[in-house]
């Protein structure tokens, strides 16, 4: 027997008398006892999944008020919700996790969801360090991945330990890997996951903790596929596989709407001799939608220094559309970023951030130094700075900070001869005084209205959020 | 009744009831109500309220059901039955309150059901709490074995019982005065012994007074005289505890659970040499009706011992293994330090003693050596030895535990917890005799390792593994917590 309990037999007569005032377009709910009253169409806000809209349906015909056996303080707050799509500050006074399973028996957690941790409201300028998502074990974090409204996955060991949107902890699982260094959430409950020392693309269940697939990629000398890196745009999963004898690397495509079917394979390279640019595997991919391009990038630290490259590669073509090599200062890191249609590094020798505008690109001298252009001292400035964009700003660790990087938008900047203007950009340290420094950041991802970042042997996920 | 058309008998089932609990009222159906459980409070009202709509046209337009008692007590039982989950303004009462008032309502499994923790799991488990008893607050046993969730410490000679929330039930003092051996046998009776008093002793919790003893006596053998208990287990039916003379002469005894009397004799050994001192580990496995045994000693030239299963029906022993010695060892100068079985897997767990390895016995294929040594793929945590640098590192001997518990390996090295735990899915697991079925992981964290004293004793019970420490106050409480979730950054 359901909590809700039909049309009400016996009605109080107060009620009785203000029901037959009003016309039906008023819906009077009665919940654990306490009376409420609203529209249909607020009612039917709902979705028609809803136990809430059902009512809405169910009034036209028994024009009775309706009992539902539950908490009414919850019902306020969510009912709130309803009529103005955000959350009542008297939310504050109720746990989460009370509201969340409220929001479930209603069916009302999408509405839950984009009032509290949509994407829309992530504001780059008012990140704080707010919480820590702690860790058992004494492994550090390897990868992190998350969804878009802000659920996380991290892996840190041989274990993925998995935080819904609410940050609340979901699951623990244990994997066959020893560590995971390529995570890529799907689903809040399924991600992919590589290593550079495991042979093949685990997909994994996180919430059963079990193997769904694994994908091997076929190389030529039947030796092992490690995953390298993975990426992914809304239709396709990429994955950088390299053999295991090292020979061999190549960037497969898989249908990610379906069955995960290998779709087509690009930048497939083969290794003779000591050709050194043929032998890097792409170690970051990244999707560019507003190009339809995909971004892979990879390096190798040899005696003379780092060397890199950074393809775009259209997936229609056989060839990149873009390569770049690096050999002066090389990238720590790589990213793209879909609004400001550029591309920014950080130089492993100096430090600093540069700039390739995608609209631009030259293959003689594509980059523009964002700073102070500083001369290089010898020391690696940039060695393990990571590079992320998310929205319309550029993320860039140093060590244990992070540099936030925005284009300040000039209206009376002269226009060059090519018919773009001079692209001004600045930088600014996050986070207050007290949050600086700190353990030396390992990798840095963005869902909801948040930013993750874990830091060198911390058993913990650190949670930048608007206060 | 206004809507006649209506089925009256649906009416009534899915009838409200208001309830005005000290003062504050609430209104819910009798169905939600009827959800405590047919014995409760609750339902009852919920029965005597549907009756009364039945003969009564006025319904519950009439009074409410007055009950005197705390209405935001009542407010969280009321959205547990509703929803099935426990509201988070319950953290607001201490559990011994609202243990109490579910006890009043009739609710208390559902109480239960909602405050219980998730499976326990070892690669996700932190310390939720720490259970320290008043005075001589140095544990010197501990017994989980009723399985929800709740202990008994022997300390100083008291027994110090916590129930399920590890809240403090009670504290008994007993005649010894140091248990060494705790076993709860039945629901409020504790079998405790000695290694410096003889006999094992039953005492009754609740009424804080012994009500049993059983001596072992042989009196065609004048030298078992004053045998002391050095390890205990039980079955349904019986306790087995092994017991030592002081001449070591040794035997496990079979103890009736019903009447208290001892009955037959297993395995009796003379202690002359390592092979037959008494066994300072039992553990009964239900599935095949038998009784492990192991025992060690460390000396000067390294741990000796046994493990031995005995058939409990006939008290033959069926399987023995003598390390080092007997049978072809794979593993020479390696022997255990530490043994456990898991009924559940069917399988015996060794800890060796140098190499620091984990090795396992299946039940259902014992021979001469049957050890498969279990080995970690993650290069970092391959290495078991503690003792620094590939083990055999003379005389320092560290102290290593083994606990098998919801299918998983629990060892202790000195101050560090650590957990093999079985490997779901994947090629491998097919073949069963293979290295690669658990994978090792670290249950606590870096931090403090040497400080927080070497574990000297564990065990599960419910949700929860239970740790104890040489020399320290107290019992740790590991569970899989998933509250223990963000932690604001002030």
């Amino acid at each position: 027997m359901p909590p809700f309990s039909g049309p009400c037999a016996v009605a109080q007569e107060v009620y009785m008398k203000k029901k037959k005032k009003s016309q039906t377009n008023v819906v009077t709910l009665n919940v654990g006892g306490q009376i409420f009253q609203t529209s249909p169409q607020t009612l039917s806000l709902a979705g028609p999944s809803s136990l809430l809209s059902s009512i809405s349906n169910d009034f036209s015909v028994l024009s009775d008020h309706h009992f539902i056996d539950r908490d009414p303080d919850l019902f306020a707050v969510l009912l709130s919700l309803l009529r103005t799509g955000n959350l009542p500050s008297k939310a504050k006074l109720f746990d989460m996790q009370d509201l969340i399973s409220e929001a479930e028996f209603y069916g009302l957690q999408s509405h839950l969801v984009s009032a509290l941790s949509n994407p829309s409201q992530f504001e780059a300028f008012n990140l704080e360090k707010s919480l820590i998502l702690p860790l058992n074990g004494r492994d550090s974090p390897s990868a992190i991945s998350s969804t878009p409204y802000g659920s996380i996955h991290v892996a840190h060991g041989s274990k993925i330990t998995s935080f819904d949107w609410s940050l609340h902890k979901k699951s623990t699982i244990l994997t066959q890997f020893s560590a995971v260094d390529s995570l890529l959430s799907i689903s809040p409950s399924i991600a992919a996951a590589g290593a550079t020392d495991f042979n093949g693309l685990q997909i994994l269940d996180l919430e059963e903790g079990f193997v769904r697939e694994t994908i091997y990629w076929e190389n030529q000398t039947k030796s092992s596929s490690t995953v390298q890196a993975i990426g992914s745009s809304p239709q396709y999963l990429f994955t950088s596989f390299e053999s295991g004898r090292r020979n061999s690397n190549s960037i497969m495509v898989y249908d990610l709407c379906g069955s995960l079917q290998p779709v087509m394979e690009i930048a497939r390279q083969e290794i003779y001799g000591a050709e050194i640019d043929s032998a890097l595997p792409a170690t970051k991919l990244e999707w560019v939608s507003s190009f339809n391009l995909l971004m892979a990038s990879g390096t190798h630290g040899g005696p003379f220094g780092m060397l890199g490259n950074i393809k775009l590669w259209d997936l229609r073509s056989p060839t990149p559309s873009f390569e770049l090599k690096e050999k002066v200062d090389c990238f720590s890191d790589v990213t793209v970023s879909n609004s400001l249609s550029a591309m920014f590094k950080v130089g492993v020798n100096s430090g600093d951030v540069f700039m390739a505008d995608l609209r631009m690109l030259s293959v003689e001298e594509p980059w523009v130094c964002l700073g102070q252009g500083r001369r290089v001292n010898g020391k690696k400035e940039g060695a393990g700075s990571k590079i992320q964009s998310h929205g319309s700003q550029i993320f860039c660790s140093k060590g244990g900070d992070v540099e936030l990087w925005s284009e300040v938008l000039m209206g009376s900047s002269r226009t060059r001869e090519d018919g773009l203007r001079d692209r001004v950009f600045r930088k600014n340290s996050m986070g207050k005084a007290k949050d600086m420094g700190g353990c030396k950041i390992t990798s840095m991802c963005f869902g909801g209205n948040k930013m993750f970042l874990t830091r060198k042997d911390q058993q913990s996920v650190e949670v930048w959020q608007s206060p | 009744m206004e809507n006649g058309d209506s089925l009256p008998a649906a009416a009534a089932a899915g009838g409200r009831v208001r309830l005005n609990v000290g003062g504050k009222l609430f209104e819910t159906t009798v169905s939600t109500l009827q959800t405590a459980g047919p014995d409760s409070l609750l339902a009852a009202l919920a029965t005597r309220s549907s009756n009364r709509n039945d003969d009564d046209e006025e319904g519950e337009g009439g009074e409410p059901v007055f009950i005197d008692r705390d209405p935001e007590i009542f407010s969280i039982f009321l959205s547990l039955l509703r929803s099935g989950r426990l509201p988070s303004t319950a953290r607001r009462f201490s559990s011994q309150e609202l243990a109490d008032e579910a006890l009043y309502y009739g609710v208390e499994g559902q109480l239960r059901a909602a405050m219980s923790p998730p499976p326990f799991s070892g690669i996700d488990a932190s310390v939720i709490a720490t259970v320290r008893p008043a005075s001589d607050a140095v544990p010197t046993a501990f017994s989980a074995g009723a399985g929800d969730g709740s202990v008994w410490i022997a300390h100083g000679g008291q027994i110090s019982c916590y129930d399920w929330g590890l809240a403090h039930v009670g504290t008994i003092r007993t005649h010894l005065d140091a248990v060494t051996s705790l076993r709860r046998v039945w629901s409020d009776v504790a079998a405790i012994g000695s290694e410096t008093s003889p006999g094992v002793h039953f005492y009754d919790a609740a009424s804080a007074r012994r009500v049993g003893s059983v001596h072992w006596s042989d009196p065609s053998d004048p030298r078992v005289y004053k045998a002391r208990v050095a390890a205990m287990a039980d079955s349904g039916d019986s306790v087995f505890a092994s017991f030592e003379c002081r001449h070591r002469e040794n035997c496990v005894l079979v103890i009736d659970k019903s009447s208290l009397r001892s009955g037959s004799e297993i395995g009796r050994n003379s202690g002359n040499s390592a092979k037959s001192l008494v066994p300072t580990k039992l553990k009964f496995i239900p599935e095949n009706n038998l009784l492990f045994g192991s025992s060690v000693t460390s000396g000067a030239f390294g741990c000796s011992g046994y493990i031995r299963l005995w058939d409990v029906r006939s008290g033959d022993m069926v399987w023995e293994t003598n390390e080092p010695g007997s049978g072809r060892s794979s593993r020479f100068g390696d022997s255990f330090a530490d043994a456990d079985v898991d009924p559940e897997e069917s399988k015996i767990f060794k800890v060796c003693s140098k190499s620091g390895d984990v090795g396992f016995a299946d039940l259902r294929r014992l021979g001469d050596d049957p050890w498969v040594y279990l080995e970690e793929k993650n290069p970092s945590l391959r290495n078991t030895g503690t003792g620094g640098g590939g083990g055999g590192s003379g005389n320092n001997i560290t102290t290593l535990l083994i606990h098998c518990y919801r299918k998983q390996v629990f060892v202790g090295r000195e101050g560090a917890l650590e957990v093999w735990s079985p490997v779901k899915g994947g090629e491998e697991s097919s073949v069963c005799e293979n290295s690669y079925t658990h994978r090792r992981n670290y249950v606590d964290k870096e931090e403090g390792t040497s400080s927080r004293g070497i574990i000297s004793r564990m065990e599960g019970g419910g949700e929860r593994l239970f740790v104890s420490r040489e020399d320290v106050e107290g019992i740790e409480v590991w569970e899989s917590s998933n509250f223990a979730g963000a932690i604001p950054v002030s």
